[in-house]
């Protein structure tokens, strides 16, 4: 048995068994009356299942990666023991007929709710210590901090920062009533490049595969299979290679599930992307193969397109992302011939690279060519036709934008390109504290050390005059907090969400559910926890509701449901939408055309000025602005996704790292963090062997990590997964934060997105 | 005996996702030490670029004729006669881990109380069908699929009576599974599969 695997409670420092432990919390839940909010249907439920009906009387909707797969809860004495899925979910399954499945994450959520990793309590800063608070005396501290902190410095001074909320209210709440303009989301972490770059281009956001439709599946730096937004997505997949005999090709310099399954991969040199976009739209210009009514009549740029990639041919492209010209010839005819039921979807793995910006806008234009947008099996424009009310107006509550008018505190930071495009950027914060720019933060399921440069990140929290946070695990940013607010886990508090994209792909839908278990210790749901600050801060009024429950029916009175209903069936299906939205609308650019060139998008032709780039799709080599191998560190790292681990916040629970281990075959060994894949090419030279412990080093600095050799991974490239080592919420920090080995400088600088690819060196030997 | 039951495994679909890991888990209450009655095995053969990987997701085989059951010493383990389920009477078992090192699948796995435990296909009551949690199928009311593979992704797993299940199979697993006389039929695209027992 290995000893890295047993549970240690962290707060009381003993071993608790996780029988015992179950047996204990289920107890806890029953005589708990703590909560507030839904605690009589809650207790309702626990009641029957007490009265002999233990079995599927729940129901949720998960929320692991915020994907709202349906979920059925399995109830034995009050506490959740099973979960499975919900047949005919729009998320959660392929459609009408079949089946639900949930992936491991989602059967993890059982763990999560009794974990005892988590923050069990609010916790307030006295004497430069944390310590236990009743829930009104943390609201209290926290209201007058900000009053206190809005006085000295400004609400422009407060930085926001949102993870995956569960209630909108924190944007009201600290953006419209307490004035912050300072909001860092996911585009400058995770999607940024793709989600301006698609935008500008087809001006709806980013498109979405329409999976169940598709005859030809171009994953790019996409691991579809493994990576997903919600069991639909892998489960659409092989029912298009089932039914409609698609092909499926990965481009990834790494092996992955994805790539197990697929008809070609294509190992890739890293960041040459957009090279072999360029070289496939030169094949499908070249021989015709595209759609000459959508390119005539919707798109905007396509002669200056032809004219750059007139020479850019297969060959090329051959010599520079190692790819076989003939390869690259066959894949483009596939995808074009497919056409329009194919698509080529982009996400982290372009993102993350210095010239992912250039390398998205190529990869897009082969969309545009062939003409796939917002047509079956193609990038389907999503929409929601279902009647929620906004429950804000049901209540006739109208908030104040006190933001207005106060900016983002730019003015310094004109060095940068992205000032065109956006306010700063996660990796410029520390920065921007360093200048006294910002001053505080209220964090929202928020884990900026593990998102870029730590080191800059810990001395900027350090500095910081208030830090507010609300999470479920003790991390870097938590422990670094004056007041820690505990949320519930998901199967703890009611949920709701709808479409978008999903199994169904000309209907709406509709999902959510009631809290399965209470919650548990004394944590409570994110509607709570903001409701209790809002009161705290003077702000009750904005706040009508006494539940989550009763503002959810005041959004599902539009479609005349409740949610009691809605819990019953886990999720309705409402709404019909055609595709070819643009053949009325057009497309919402300048030209109302789909565009390949982007002069006409201002921000992005000052930036891209800036940056010294064109606005046309062209090849940008990494080289040009991010850092490439050397002599002394002779290898291209960067981090990745696995299914077992969704981003950071599984990385406590025991089965989680367990299966983890399992995937890489390591799972007899005594470590349970991250892995670093390298090739036996790599390893063998520096005397590396599968499962020896080794050291990461950067210019930056260094982390300790176990190998996994695999001839999974292009020689000369290594990857590991993130949110594991310091800062992150591992037991013990165990594993390395591939951040620690990073500088603010290593960004995109069109998106202000981090680069996430760096030069390393690795040797045999490693703390652990 | 009554009829034989089977699982059947399609590597094609699997996409190593480990759900059915961690359903099996979570139906049987298990302790992270021992959550691998059902574990998701990773195989690859070839060199970079041809490199080539398949997930097998595998359980206890329900073999045959039992390797773990000839050497257990208390007569702990049985082929059950109604359905030819392999099931473990914890009470008789010493914690001897003779059946660990007789098994070539490395299904038997030990908990705290150093007794062995294992997948018992979810079926029934009785020795095997995991130290007291609820049976997920009864025999005679063909109810709910075992936790496995009521949740796998790639609806890479079935289970039931083998003559049923031989019917949905092609010819080459089918002749595998007899030769293997494990009562699983894998459906393999790609390298082979060797597995390694358990040593501790
Ligand atoms: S994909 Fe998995 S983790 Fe994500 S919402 Fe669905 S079931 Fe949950
Ligand atoms: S797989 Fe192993 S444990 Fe299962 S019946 Fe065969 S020998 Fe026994
Ligand atoms: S049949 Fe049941 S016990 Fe066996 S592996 Fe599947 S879930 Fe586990
Ligand atoms: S749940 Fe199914 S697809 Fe996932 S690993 Fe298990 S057998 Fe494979």
């Amino acid at each position: 048995m290995s000893n890295s695997t047993s549970t240690t409670n962290e707060s009381d420092g003993s071993r608790i068994e996780r029988r015992t432990f179950l047996k204990g919390s289920a107890a806890a839940a029953l005589s708990a009356g703590i909560g507030g909010a839904g605690v009589s249907q809650v207790v309702q439920g626990s009641t029957e299942s007490e009265a002999g009906s233990d079995g599927w009387v729940a129901s949720g909707t998960c929320w692991d990666c915020h994907q709202l797969c349906g979920q059925r809860v399995r109830m034995k004495n009050g506490t959740a023991v099973e979960l499975k899925g919900v047949d005919g979910h729009p998320r959660g399954s392929p459609g009408e007929g079949r089946e639900g499945r949930l992936c491991s994450k989602a059967h993890a959520q059982i763990e999560k709710a009794y974990d005892p990793h988590r923050i069990k309590e609010p916790y307030v800063r006295k004497d430069g210590e944390l310590q236990k608070a009743s829930w009104e005396e943390a609201f209290q501290v926290a209201a007058d901090k900000l009053a206190t902190f809005k006085d000295e410095h400004g609400p422009e001074k407060l930085l926001m920062a949102e993870g995956y909320d569960t209630d909108d209210m924190w944007k009201h709440l600290i953006m419209d009533i307490y004035g912050s303009p300072n909001k860092v989301g996911h585009k400058t972490i995770c999607h940024g490049p793709w989600s301006y770059t698609w935008d500008w281009m087809g001006g709806r956001g980013r498109p979405a595969p329409d999976h169940k439709n598709s005859e030809y599946i171009i994953s790019w730096g996409r691991n579809l299979l493994e990576a997903f937004n919600g069991q639909w997505e892998p489960m659409g997949i092989l029912d298009a290679i089932e039914e409609n005999d698609a092909t499926l090709v990965t481009i990834d310099p790494r092996y992955t599930k994805t790539a197990q399954h697929s008809d070609e991969w294509l190992p890739i040199e890293p960041r040459t992307d957009g090279a072999l976009a360029l070289a496939m739209a030169n094949v499908i210009i070249e021989e015709g193969l595209y759609d000459e009514d959508f390119v005539e009549n919707y798109t905007y740029g396509f002669n200056e397109l032809r004219q750059q990639v007139s020479d850019k041919t297969p060959e090329w492209a051959a010599e520079i992302t190692d790819i076989d010209a003939t390869k690259i010839r066959k894949v483009a005819r596939g995808f074009a011939e497919a056409a329009p039921n194919c698509y080529a979807t982009v996400w982290t793995g372009i993102t993350n690279q210095s010239n992912g910006q250039k390398n998205a806008q190529n990869i897009h234009v082969l969309n545009g060519l062939v003409g796939n947008l917002d047509r079956p099996g193609g990038l389907r424009y999503w929409e929601s036709p279902v009647d929620l009310a906004d429950p804000y107006e049901v209540q006739g509550v109208e908030f104040p934008s006190n933001q207005d008018g106060r900016s983002q505190p730019l003015s310094d930071y004109e060095e940068y390109p992205f000032h065109h495009v956006r306010g700063l950027a996660h990796a410029q914060f520390p920065e921007a504290v360093e200048n006294g720019d910002v001053a505080g933060a209220f964090m929202y399921w928020f884990s900026p050390l593990k998102n870029s440069n730590t080191q800059d990140w810990i001395e900027a929290l350090e500095e910081m005059d208030l830090l507010i946070a609300i999470d479920a695990y003790w991390n870097g940013m938590t422990r670094r907090a004056d007041v820690v607010f505990p949320e519930s886990s998901q199967l703890e508090k009611p949920m709701l969400g709808a479409g978008g994209s999903g199994s169904y792909s000309t209907q709406g839908w509709v999902t959510g559910s009631k809290a399965a278990i209470e919650p548990q210790w004394d944590t409570k749901p994110g509607f709570d926890i903001l409701k209790g600050l809002a009161e705290a801060m003077g702000y009750g009024e904005y706040v009508p509701w006494d539940s989550k429950e009763e503002k959810i029916n005041d959004a599902l009175s539009g479609m005349g449901l409740t949610l009691d209903e809605l819990d019953e069936k886990n999720y309705v299906i409402q709404g019909e939408y055609g595709y070819e939205s643009w053949k009325e609308d057009g497309f919402d650019t300048a030209t109302g055309k789909f565009e390949f060139v982007l002069d006409n998008v201002e921000d992005y032709a000052a930036a891209a000025e800036q940056a010294g780039i064109s606005t046309a799709p062209e090849y940008v080599p990494p080289e040009k602005f991010g850092q490439m191998p050397d002599e002394e560190y002779p290898l291209d790292f960067t981090d990745a996704f696995v299914e077992q681990i969704s981003r950071g916040g599984d990385q406590t629970l025991d089965h989680s790292r367990q299966l983890l281990a399992e995937r890489w075959g390591l799972d007899h060994k005594d470590y349970r963090g991250n892995y670093l894949l390298l090739n036996p090419d790599d390893a063998e030279p520096r005397g590396i062997e599968d499962g020896d412990m080794v050291t990461v080093e950067s210019p930056e600095g260094s982390i300790s990590l176990m190998a996994h050799v695999t001839e999974g991974i292009k020689p000369g490239y290594t990857a590991t997964t993130l949110g594991w080592g310091k800062g992150s919420i591992t037991p013990n920090e165990e594993g390395g934060n591939s951040m620690m080995l990073h500088n603010a400088d290593q960004i995109e600088p069109i998106s202000g997105q981090v680069a996430r690819h760096i030069k390393v060196e690795v040797t045999k030997g490693g703390d652990a | 005996m009554g009829e034989q039951w089977a699982f059947y495994f399609d590597a094609n679909k699997c996409i190593g996702c480990h759900a059915c890991t961690v359903a099996c888990k979570n139906q049987n209450d298990l302790d992270p030490e021992s959550a691998t009655w059902r574990r998701v095995v990773q195989s690859g053969q070839g060199e970079f670029p041809d490199y080539e990987e398949i997930s097998v997701s595998i359980s206890c085989m329900h073999c045959e004729d039992p390797p773990c059951e000839t050497v257990c010493p208390t007569g702990a383990i049985e082929k059950r006669d109604s359905d030819g389920i392999v099931t473990v009477n914890r009470d008789k078992c010493i914690g001897c881990h003779y059946c660990a090192w007789s098994c070539p699948y490395g299904a038997p796995k030990f908990d705290g109380d150093n007794k062995m435990q294992k997948c018992h296909m979810c079926l029934g009551k009785g020795a095997g069908e995991g130290y007291g949690s609820p049976a997920k199928k009864h025999e005679d009311d063909g109810g709910e699929k075992p936790a496995c593979v009521d949740t796998c992704v790639g609806g890479a797993l079935k289970a039931g009576p083998m003559d049923e299940l031989t019917k949905e199979a092609t010819e080459d697993a089918v002749n595998r599974a007899t030769k293997r006389k494990g009562n699983v039929i894998i459906e393999t695209g790609g390298p082979t599969v060797t597995f390694e027992s358990e040593s501790d």
